[in-house]
């Protein structure tokens, strides 16, 4: 058993489905949480596919890796990358790749229990999948996030994840609806979000809506809380940290969200003549 | 000839020398393969696999899991070995004590119902032999199946079985019925496309070798 820091949050963020945005989510709410003023780190659970560190823009400033920690072959200090513009918010890099079966759930439960001592959140990328790497993942977690998109394959993966993470005693699990496209919801293309949260049955943390600054972000290795744009996505990953904190902010609806100036005008005249 | 199959069943969760009547059982088990009936032990996928790494340290390899628990089900699959609900109480022996006369005849649902109270998520797979009563709904990807009717208070949305053992009579009804496959006994039907009205429960019967959907009936009892 690792000790516990009573007031620490350990969160996975998980998907089950690859390629829905749980890395993306991670770095963003760890820089987000990271403004707000409270202690968080990143933990890159994808030991085979990492690319939290690519995201944060941090590649370049890794030394050591959570395998030489375990190891002995440097003390946790020496491996935590700390993010230069946004010092709240270190990032614990992943062993090598090519290295993978030295992972077992009590290494995992070993390192989070480390960071348990030191900081407020810890957020763990979960990698795609239900196998190995999930289930080390789960078993150092207390809370999860699950993220998914309203397309219907990553929907039932994340029903899926989410019995498992049940089965495991994982509470709360939350959830997460990224790229959310307005206009597609309104003709009907797209799974609305109470179509969504009907099979899922899990309280909403928040959406995310469809960016194409999410993308530029990524590649340039800058999260977009951080560049603090007036951004739609940057704006709802805010907000999900705020909620994770114990704020009451609304969510934002879909059906107020779509279109340019021109919709948003008509839709004010609406509101006027009604 | 059938090898012998031999199977450890798990002592009751209140003994109080648990620990050591669970190393004779494995201790005495012949080496090879065995069975696990884990009995009506409710067990989370941590204490399962406790039990499970103590049986193979010994040397045996586990077959498959049975239970009761349909928790203790769902962790055995989770950890990724082949296990089945089975009902303890069978059909048979509770047949006798109710009177063949008796006005209403409730036999099947008094001896032989199964009440369950979660949702069931894609992967999940519940089954039993008798009435299956879910309180919750069945979410794409799911499986619930029976021998006899499988009622859900709740959403249909996976794939549902009644009649699994040939009962040409079984009924599948639920809250809302969206389902993706529909058997009854042999008959496999494709859900319907279009979505019900919402508020409806309805039911599904064979009726002439076809699967139909109704308006559930209110009067559940079987003559």
């Amino acid at each position: 058993m690792c000790p516990v820091a009573p007031n620490t949050r350990t969160i996975l963020i998980c998907s089950g489905k690859g390629g829905v945005g749980k890395t993306t989510l991670t770095a963003n709410l760890g820089i987000a949480l990271a403004s707000q003023g409270v202690s968080t780190v990143v933990l890159d659970a994808d030991f085979g596919l990492r690319n939290l560190d690519l995201l944060l823009g941090l590649e370049n400033r890794i030394v050591y890796t959570a395998q030489e920690v375990l190891e002995g072959n440097c003390r946790l200090d020496q491996a935590l990358v700390k993010h230069k513009q946004q010092p709240n918010l270190s990032l614990l890099p992943a062993g090598n790749p090519r290295m993978l079966e030295w992972l077992k759930p009590n290494d995992m439960q070993k390192i989070v229990g480390m960071l348990q001592d030191q900081f407020d959140y810890v957020l763990i990328d979960c990698p795609a999948g239900v196998e190995d790497g999930f289930k080390n993942a789960v078993s150092a977690s207390k809370e999860a996030i699950v993220i998914t998109t309203p397309e219907v394959s990553a929907v039932r993966d994340a029903d899926r994840v989410i019995g498992l993470l049940n089965t495991n005693g994982i509470k709360p699990v939350q959830l997460v609806l990224n790229r959310v496209r307005p206009k597609m919801i309104e003709s009907q293309e797209m799974l609305s979000v109470d179509d969504v949260t009907d099979i899922l049955a899990l309280p909403l943390l928040g959406l995310v809506l469809e960016d194409e600054q999410v993308i530029i972000s990524t590649n340039r290795g800058e999260p977009l809380t951080l560049s603090g744009t007036k951004s739609p996505a940057a704006r709802c990953y805010s907000n999900i940290a705020k909620r994770l904190q114990g704020e009451n902010i609304p969510l934002i609806d879909p059906a107020k969200e779509g279109g340019g100036l021109r919709d948003r005008f008509l839709r004010l005249m609406q509101t006027k003549i009604i | 000839m059938s090898q012998h199959h031999q199977t450890i069943i798990l002592p009751p969760a209140g003994l109080a020398d648990w620990n050591s009547v669970m190393k004779k059982l494995i201790s005495e088990a012949a080496p090879g393969s065995t069975d696990l009936d884990c009995g009506d032990s409710q067990l989370g996928v941590k204490e399962l696999q406790k039990i499970i790494n103590s049986i193979q340290k010994s040397g045996l390899s586990i077959e498959r899991i049975t239970s009761s628990v349909p928790e203790t089900i769902v962790s055995a699959k989770a950890l990724g070995h082949q296990s089945n609900l089975v009902f303890r109480r069978t059909y048979k022996a509770n047949q006798a004590e109710v009177p063949s006369t008796s006005p209403t005849n409730t036999k099947r649902l008094k001896s032989n119902l199964l009440f369950h109270s979660y949702t069931l998520r894609s992967g999940d797979d519940l089954t039993t032999e008798g009435d299956l009563l879910l309180y919750g709904d069945v979410n794409p990807g799911a499986r619930i199946s029976a021998g006899g009717d499988v009622m859900i208070w709740g959403t249909l949305r996976g794939v549902a079985h009644a009649g699994k053992n040939g009962d040409e009579s079984a009924k599948i009804i639920a809250l809302q019925l969206r389902p993706v496959q529909l058997r009854i006994a042999q008959i496999i039907a494709r859900g319907p496309k279009e979505k019900p009205l919402p508020g409806l429960a309805e039911q599904a019967r064979l009726v002439a070798g076809q699967i139909i959907i109704e308006p559930a009936e209110t009067r559940f009892n079987r003559n």
